[in-house]
């Protein structure tokens, strides 16, 4: 039997260097990075506060950002509410990073299509970033962005920098808007308009549970492969180390075997999308 | 391994010479049925043939575990390992199985220092038993446990033969007892009560347990899991009893005079309504029958493949403790039956 010496729940103290509020809902929380904190693209680690618990939050800054680590979080229950009244100078503890994310040196030479529907922009941030720092390892980059309204567009003067670095960057909304000239509908809609060349391309792909099924159709008429669609998914977490169990898909762990995927290795499993 | 003979009254004195070193988690009777308490005089101890409703992974993944303490006024934290030697007395073979599951799983990856440290310092005592009619571990090959214990007691018509599994299991029994190497009739009599056990099984698993885990794959759309959702009350008792389910809840609290915070785990079952559903309100498993599904396939199949040894014991207690009369052995034959036909 093997024993781990250093405590797997004991997580760290960090100081917040800034709070940022991002939309009425997401902010910003930025800390120093620790020494040895190493991750990729896709990453998470559990965020938590003494006495309120714990939550999965993803990595939203990219590896190649040395100094600082950026969470986006979007302020939905108990935890994630007393967060969004920190500031800076407060204290957070975290743990991870843990599982799975994008491999970046799988897309070396090919054109990335990256998806994002509503708060999945926060770990695309990540790795799109991570992609611009190596932008000649890449071919042409697509970012197709999704929100249900104009008010909640995350990181808006990111995505014209990323716009000017060579990303083409579409959005949508799903209702008519007030003063709203671009495009109207999910984010689905957006996928006829943009030019695949099936061969050399993948698909990054995140966002609500509803979003997958219908992406995934979509990019499946344009015969994208299944080993070419990587998508991370989101399930309930308590441990981050394969053992509570609340993030199982069937027979597989979400936080160690993923949360990022590729279509091909979740196919089989019926509880994935 | 070595076997040896112990009188009733070195049984009585390897009994209390533990209890003053060690506490010791027993067996005792209760209304008729065995439960496991802790043990302060050696006569309250019997060694129950009988199986016990609850199963003895509390005293080694108890339903509260504390694992981190926050002090809320100099702002520290610090891990909580609450690990102290005991020994738990009593465990059927399945018991045993069982635990030797639970270690894979809490050794797996990052490994678990609570139960691990805790296992560490635990010495475990195993003990025969006889089949009641929810029973079924004769097809699973939890009957008879070779490893995975530290002694094994055997009862007799005039003592107790005693396997010895491990070098700390025999240094105890040394130190309380003069065993003698056990006789051929007492080996006899051991093999007596096999056959006995044996011949009492009511209930048996129609397929090889090497089937199971493509029986369970094939079943998936199986119309059984809509009838059987539909009667269960999703009450999480089947987890709770069962001896392999150890899947848990990291909850936070802080103490009355907000001086400090405690982190700790408590016991989850993924029969509960809450158990799948995230934020915002979405439920991965929203209804009962798809979390049914899921715990069925859990024991037969899908641990099966990441801890290599099917996640159920053959115990019955899932089937024993259920309201609604939903058992195991129904369940799978029913799917056995329907695969092969
Ligand atoms: C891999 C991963 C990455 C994520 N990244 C982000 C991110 O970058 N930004 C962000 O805003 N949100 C992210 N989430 C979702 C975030 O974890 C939940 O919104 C958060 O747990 C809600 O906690 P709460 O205490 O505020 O809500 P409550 O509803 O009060 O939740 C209670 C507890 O249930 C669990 N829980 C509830 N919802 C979820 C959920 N969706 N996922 C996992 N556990 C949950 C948590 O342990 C939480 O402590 C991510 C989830 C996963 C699985
Ligand atoms: S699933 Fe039921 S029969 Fe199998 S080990 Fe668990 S409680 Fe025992
Ligand atoms: S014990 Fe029976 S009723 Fe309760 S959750 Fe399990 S199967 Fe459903």
């Amino acid at each position: 039997m093997q024993r781990a010496d250093a405590h797997p729940y004991m997580p760290q103290p960090v100081r917040l260097e800034r709070v940022e509020r991002l939309t009425e809902k997401e902010s910003l929380f930025v800390f120093p990075r620790p020494q040895g904190f190493g991750f990729t693209p896709g990453q998470f680690i559990m965020v938590g506060l003494a006495g309120y618990g714990e939550a999965p939050i993803s990595i939203s800054s990219p590896p190649s950002e040395k100094d600082m680590v950026e969470l986006c979080i979007r302020r939905v229950g108990s935890l994630t509410t007393i967060l969004h009244k920190l500031r800076a100078g407060d204290t957070i503890w975290i743990r991870g990073p843990f599982g799975r994310g994008f491999p970046t040196e799988r897309m070396h030479g090919k054109d990335i299509l990256f998806i994002a529907g509503g708060i999945g922009l926060v770990p695309l941030r990540s790795l799109i970033k991570e992609v611009l720092a190596e932008r000649e390892d890449y071919g042409r980059l697509t970012l197709l962005y999704g929100v249900k309204s104009p008010k909640e567009i995350l990181f808006e003067e990111e995505l014209e920098l990323w716009q000017k670095a060579g990303v083409d960057v579409r959005l949508t909304i799903d209702r008519a808007y007030p003063g709203w000239k671009g495009n109207v509908g999910v984010v689905t809609t957006l996928i006829p308009q943009v030019d695949i060349d099936e061969d050399n391309s993948v698909c990054c792909i995140v966002g609500p549970p509803v979003m997958y099924k219908y992406v995934i159709l979509s990019l499946g008429n344009r015969s994208v492969r299944g080993e070419d669609i990587y998508l991370s998914l989101e399930r309930k977490m308590k441990c981050g180390m394969g053992k509570c169990g609340h993030c199982q898909i069937n027979s597989i762990y979400t936080c160690e075997e993923g949360p990022v995927f590729t279509l091909q290795e979740i196919r089989h499993l019926p509880e994935a999308i | 391994m070595a076997s040896y003979f112990v009188d009733k009254k070195g049984f009585l004195a390897f009994l209390k010479g533990v209890i003053k070193k060690y506490p010791l988690y027993g067996t005792v009777e209760r209304d008729g049925f065995p439960v496991f308490k802790k043990i302060e005089e050696p006569e309250e101890l019997v060694l129950s043939a009988k199986p016990t409703h609850l199963s003895p992974k509390e005293f080694l993944f108890p339903p509260r575990e504390l694992l981190l303490r926050f002090n809320l006024e100099d702002g520290k934290a610090e891990p909580v390992v609450e690990a102290r030697e005991q020994v738990i007395m009593g465990l059927h073979p399945c018991d045993i199985h069982a635990i030797g599951l639970l270690d894979r799983v809490f050794s797996h990856g990052r490994g678990d220092v609570n139960y691990l440290e805790r296992r560490k310092k635990t010495i475990l005592i195993g003990t025969e038993c006889l089949p009641d009619e929810f029973c079924f571990c004769q097809s699973l090959g939890t009957m008879d446990a070779d490893e995975g214990f530290d002694l094994f007691f055997h009862e007799l018509k005039r003592g107790y033969l005693v396997r010895v599994g491990t070098e700390k299991g025999r240094r105890l029994l040394k130190r309380y007892t003069k065993p003698e190497k056990a006789a051929k009739k007492h080996l006899e009599e051991v093999k007596a009560h096999r056959e006995k056990k044996l011949k009492g099984f009511t209930r048996c698993l129609d397929a090889r347990k090497e089937e199971l885990p493509l029986v369970y794959a094939g079943s998936y759309e199986h119309p059984l899991w809509e009838r059987i959702g539909s009667i269960c009350y999703g009450c999480g008792s089947c987890n709770h009893v069962c001896p392999t389910c150890y899947c848990f809840d990291v909850r936070d609290d802080v103490t009355l005079d907000l001086k400090e915070a405690r982190r700790y785990r408590v016991w989850d079952g993924c029969t509960l309504e809450d158990f799948a559903k995230v934020a915002g309100g979405h439920n991965f498993r929203k209804d009962r029958s798809e979390r049914l599904r899921h715990r069925f396939n859990r024991k037969f199949r899908y641990l099966a493949d990441r801890f290599d040894g099917l996640f159920c014991v053959g115990c019955g207690r899932c089937s024993r403790a259920c309201l609604v009369g939903i058992n195991i052995t129904d369940v799978t034959n029913e799917l056995i039956k329907d695969a092969k036909s």
